[in-house]
């Protein structure tokens, strides 16, 4: 658990804000590169991880996990230090108020989202929009002038906290969680026991149009993929139709939108070996990539599995270091079965 | 004194629980006292240091050592923590944020992912009984055998170099306490030479009711206050230089009146002329704003001539307040020239 | 240039019917290149050849406007609008069919505010055969074009959206020196109604690097918004908008071209709207996508501004990408 937990928080410090994946790429590649043949990466900006079989024209299993994470965008240098911000995916406005952020300009700068303290709003007011806001890095404007230009990325601050069992909190465990458990299961992957070509696709933009994954899944034209993405977390006021269990494993989900009949045969297959997980139900749209990865080009047969994740889209998501080895495991056992006999 | 000042501030001193800060106080103060000098400790958890000087007007310098908090109230069927507030908090500064217990255990507050939310909900503020702390434990039992009801939690956040500037949580009012420690030890070079029969006074539960400062003015029983507090000012692009309230690194902040009290007019008027005189850099409270103990103080015993002195501060009460170490410094050398012989 | 930039304004096009435009702009382009096509959704293909980089420029022919639905016993032609309409813009205006048919655009008796389905246009028809002799259901209907100088480079008039893309793609073809890579300039067609020419031209031509050129939303007198887009102060290079993350390598290349010539631009930045970009960027295997825009006020109504310093710089930062990327 300690070799997870040390390469979720690498990945976790990787800047990879939504449209600026390229940012992280040489230090995802530095990070994972022992554990692959090959890597390369597309004008979008998905990164390509290829780990061969021993076999002979093994069939193609793409393995899928977003890169990307939600943030903001500079769009203007205001007096006094502040920068303005516009957001980038689907950002969470009630968490952003005293929130701590970089700014990747020339050079990393610290800033802290501004917010108006109840001595001088008397409590009223409702969630602030992003033009509310400001970032307020400390510097005076013609520093930051010198530093920072419109379209420079804006991250949630990094730094993990270990909670209790096995449970940490960082920023972009949406969806570096799953990073996480692709990298470490290709990782493991005996390439005499594979039968698979693993193409694992580290993907841009989910978070913002969802096109990432799809592009690179229309280059490569694996014979399965497999999704990964994290899931609501069973939690106060969260219906359990709608969320897993942190702690309990990996969730598995049936999409009228994925493969049902590979994913219930996968299912049978580590029912068979006891082997843990949870059923999710996702009846039609998944909102994740597997949306896209399963029409491209000429169709993919695809599985979605999830990772139940706590306050998503925050600066502090949640989850359990053993629902990621989960994870990690079950890809593995997938990656071990002959394509037949799924 | 940055130094000092991170220290202070790290340290855990929700209202009513200011114990490891006042330990960090007291051993400073030890280590500069000589023995005409007295160090005091109230029934409220609160310490003095009390240069004397016959015949004198007395004179309490004030800041307090408690910070706003968040308390455990009970706990879901899922393990999480239900909590309320210690003194004033908008609840849009604590969804997602880390935060420590009194015995050291780390969590994070939780709320329902914005995926789940309607759009009316998205825009509306949360509340804080929809919102818990998380530590990582799976059942109610759990997690209030770790924390039972009654636990403090505190921010759990960095103190951090901005330029000039400094962001940390309990600046409110950690600061207030950093400079009259660093004014004491000045004086202490020149041998404790003053002007008053003079406290210091470092106070309890600012936050939640001013007790502390009520408490060291029935002891002290001062003639003059001077209260060193924070001040929230709104410095922001596009607000008005009077809704701004004031700037951070144009000085000391120096008000006439706030909510709560009306500032004596010739102890002000002094502290703004020991500032014309010795080149401190000072500025005066553009809106009428905020409270803190001068009210208190003002009322207490027989009544003191009190004035007040703050620090602006952007976004005080939250995991993320930022002041500029130039007002601090302007501050700590008012306190030490209006002070001394 | 505002010769030609008359003649794309008041030729008809609206999305699906871009036949007179295209023929328009083919007349135009035919002589600078190696080759001219229209595709299977009529986007016009002008290509010419080289062995470098394979990069695509794209500005949409086809303007927003109105289809007629219904014909009523009194004459009234009732319609749908192709792309954004504004209508309280449009209201009380003249327009004029794809055949030269003219009528008045009007919201019926009591209607608060005009909208697709409270608004007619009469044609002065008096009765549905009269009006049934000059207009077929399905023609398709545009607020009457036109073109004014205003003081200094002003210009108001309607559809700058997109035939000033149009003339900048045009102009740039004409001006661009020698160079080796392989250029298309691209006139897209039924962008209004949600970019559907773009994506097959772009999936035919797999560009490693394509520009969309359209116009973008400045900021106007007495509105609030504050989109830090000014007119005249020259193009924007787009950083993103609500349908596209530009490509940070593009980004960085157009930014250095424009830096290293002196062509003065402004930063585009948006929370909403969308071009062709977007699925410029993600058509076929994908590339690298962005953007060049005209500022614009008052888009999508009938007196869009502009100003022609911002069309001169647009020129000539599209010949230099051209000519150096």
């Amino acid at each position: 658990m300690e070799k997870i937990k040390n390469l979720l928080k690498r990945l976790c410090e990787i800047p990879s804000v939504c449209g600026r994946e390229g940012m992280g790429k040489a230090m995802l590649f530095d990070l994972a590169g022992q554990y692959f043949d090959n890597m390369y990466s597309d004008s979008f900006g998905n990164l390509v991880l290829v780990k061969k079989s021993s076999k002979q024209n093994a069939p193609r299993l793409q393995i899928d996990a977003h890169f990307d994470e939600v943030g903001m965008m500079v769009c203007e240098i205001c007096d006094g230090g502040f920068l303005g911000v516009r957001a980038i995916g689907g950002l969470d406005m009630r968490v952003l108020c005293a929130t701590e952020v970089t700014i990747y300009g020339k050079e990393k700068i610290y800033g802290v989202v501004t917010s108006v303290p109840p001595h001088i709003s008397g409590g009223k007011g409702d969630v602030p929009k992003i033009q509310d806001i400001y970032i307020d890095t400390g510097l005076d404007k013609e520093t930051l002038e010198g530093l920072v230009r419109a379209g420079d990325i804006v991250e949630f601050k990094d730094g993990m906290c270990e909670l209790l069992n096995n449970r940490v909190v960082s920023k972009s465990l949406d969806d570096k969680a799953c990073a996480c458990a692709v990298i470490d299961m290709a990782s493991r992957a005996d390439r005499d026991k594979l039968e698979y070509d693993l193409y694992i696709t580290i993907s841009a933009q989910e978070e913002s149009g969802k096109n990432g994954a799809k592009l690179i899944a229309y280059d490569i034209q694996p014979d399965i993929a497999v999704v990964t993405d994290v899931n609501f977390a069973v939690g106060e006021e969260i219906d359990e139709t709608e969320s897993i269990a942190v702690g309990e494993g990996a969730g598995i989900d049936i999409s009228a939108l994925t493969d049902v009949k590979l994913t219930r045969s996968i299912m049978k297959m580590l029912d068979s070996k006891g082997i843990k997980y949870q059923r999710v139900c996702e009846p039609s749209r998944t909102s994740t990539n597997s949306d896209g990865v399963s029409v491209a080009g000429k169709g993919v047969r695809t599985v979605l599995m999830s990772i139940p994740l706590k306050s998503m889209h925050t600066p502090s998501e949640l989850v359990c270091l053993d629902d990621i080895k989960s994870m990690s495991d079950i890809l593995l056992e997938i990656a071990y079965t002959k394509k037949e006999a799924l | 004194m940055k130094e000092l000042l991170k220290e202070l501030c790290l340290a855990f001193g929700p209202s009513g629980y200011e114990d490891s800060v006042k330990a960090i106080i007291k051993a400073r103060l030890e280590k500069v006292a000589t023995s005409a000098c007295e160090i005091i400790e109230d029934n409220l958890g609160g310490i003095y240091f009390h240069i004397p000087k016959n015949g004198a007007p007395r004179l309490m310098i004030n800041a307090h050592m408690d910070e706003i908090a968040l308390m455990v109230t009970g706990a879901t069927d899922n393990g999480e923590l239900r909590f309320e507030r210690v003194g004033g908090i908008d609840p849009l500064v604590l969804s997602s944020k880390r935060v420590i217990s009194e015995n050291g255990i780390r969590g994070v507050i939780s709320s329902k992912p914005i995926h789940l939310l309607d759009k009316e909900e998205r825009s509306k503020k949360p509340t804080v009984d929809k919102m818990q702390i998380d530590i990582g434990a799976s059942s109610k039992k759990e997690v209030l055998d770790a924390c039972p009801i009654g636990t403090y939690f505190a921010f759990d956040s960095d103190f951090v170099k901005m330029g000039k500037k400094i962001k940390a949580k309990a600046l409110d009012d950690r600061h207030g306490c950093a400079e009259m420690l660093s004014a004491i030890e000045a004086l202490a070079k020149n041998g404790f030479k003053v002007k008053y029969d003079l406290f210091f006074a470092f106070t309890t539960r600012e936050e939640v009711s001013y007790s502390g400062a009520n408490c060291a003015t029935e002891i002290i029983r001062p003639d003059y206050a001077v209260v060193i507090e924070s001040k929230a000012v709104l410095d922001l692009p596009g607000v008005g230089s009077d809704k701004s309230v004031a700037t951070l690194g144009d000085g000391a902040l120096i008000s006439y009146a706030d909510r709560g009290a009306i500032m004596n007019r010739a102890l002000t008027d002094s502290l703004i002329d020991t500032c014309e005189k010795n080149g401190i850099k000072y500025q005066i409270n553009r809106a009428v704003s905020g409270g803190n103990d001068s009210a208190t103080i003002q009322r207490g015993a027989l009544g003191t001539r009190v004035a007040l002195v703050s620090a602006p501060s952007r976004y005080i009460h939250s995991s993320s307040s930022v002041v500029d170490m130039d007002d601090l410094m302007a501050i700590r050398d008012l306190i030490f020239n209006f002070v001394k012989e | 240039m505002i010769e030609l930039l008359k003649k794309l304004m008041l030729t008809h096009g609206v999305s699906g019917r871009e036949d007179k435009i295209c023929e328009l702009i083919r007349k135009e382009v035919e002589p600078y290149c190696d080759e001219v096509t229209v595709d299977a959704v009529g986007n016009l293909i002008a290509h010419k050849k080289g062995n470098g980089k394979k990069i695509m420029l794209g500005a949409h022919m086809d303007e927003i406007g109105y289809f007629a639905t219904h014909i009523e016993k009194n004459g009234n032609i009732r319609l749908h609008s192709i792309g954004g309409i504004n209508y309280t813009s449009s209201a009380f205006g003249a327009v004029v069919s794809e055949n030269g048919v003219y009528g008045v655009l009007v919201p019926n008796a009591g209607a608060d505010s005009p909208k697709e389905e409270n608004v007619y246009i009469d044609i002065g028809a008096k009765t549905e055969k009269q009006a049934r002799a000059k207009v077929k259901i399905g023609d398709a209907f545009v607020s009457a074009p036109s073109i004014r100088r205003l003081s200094g480079n002003r210009y108001i008039g309607r559809p700058f959206d997109d035939r000033v893309g149009c003339l900048v793609l045009i102009e740039a073809l004409k001006a661009v020196g020698n160079t080796d890579n392989d250029l298309y300039f691209v006139f897209t067609t039924q962008e209004e109604v949600g970019s559907r020419g773009a994506r097959p031209a772009t999936y035919g031509i797999a560009p490693e690097i394509a520009i969309a050129i359209d116009v973008t939303r400045a900021d106007e007198k007495g509105t609030q918004h504050k989109l830090n887009i000014d007119l005249g102060k020259g193009p924007t290079i787009k950083i993103k908008d609500g349908s596209v993350i530009c490509s940070s390598e593009l980004l960085g290349e157009m930014r250095e071209i424009a830096d290293a010539n002196g062509v003065k631009y402004q930063d585009e930045m948006l929370s909403d709207g969308g071009t062709d970009t977007s699925v410029m960027q993600i058509a076929g295997k994908g590339c690298k996508a962005g953007a060049i825009s005209i500022p614009c006020g008052y888009i999508h109504t009938c007196n869009e501004m502009i100003d022609l310093n911002d069309v001169r710089g647009a020129i000539r930062l599209a010949t230099l990408i051209c000519e150096r990327i």
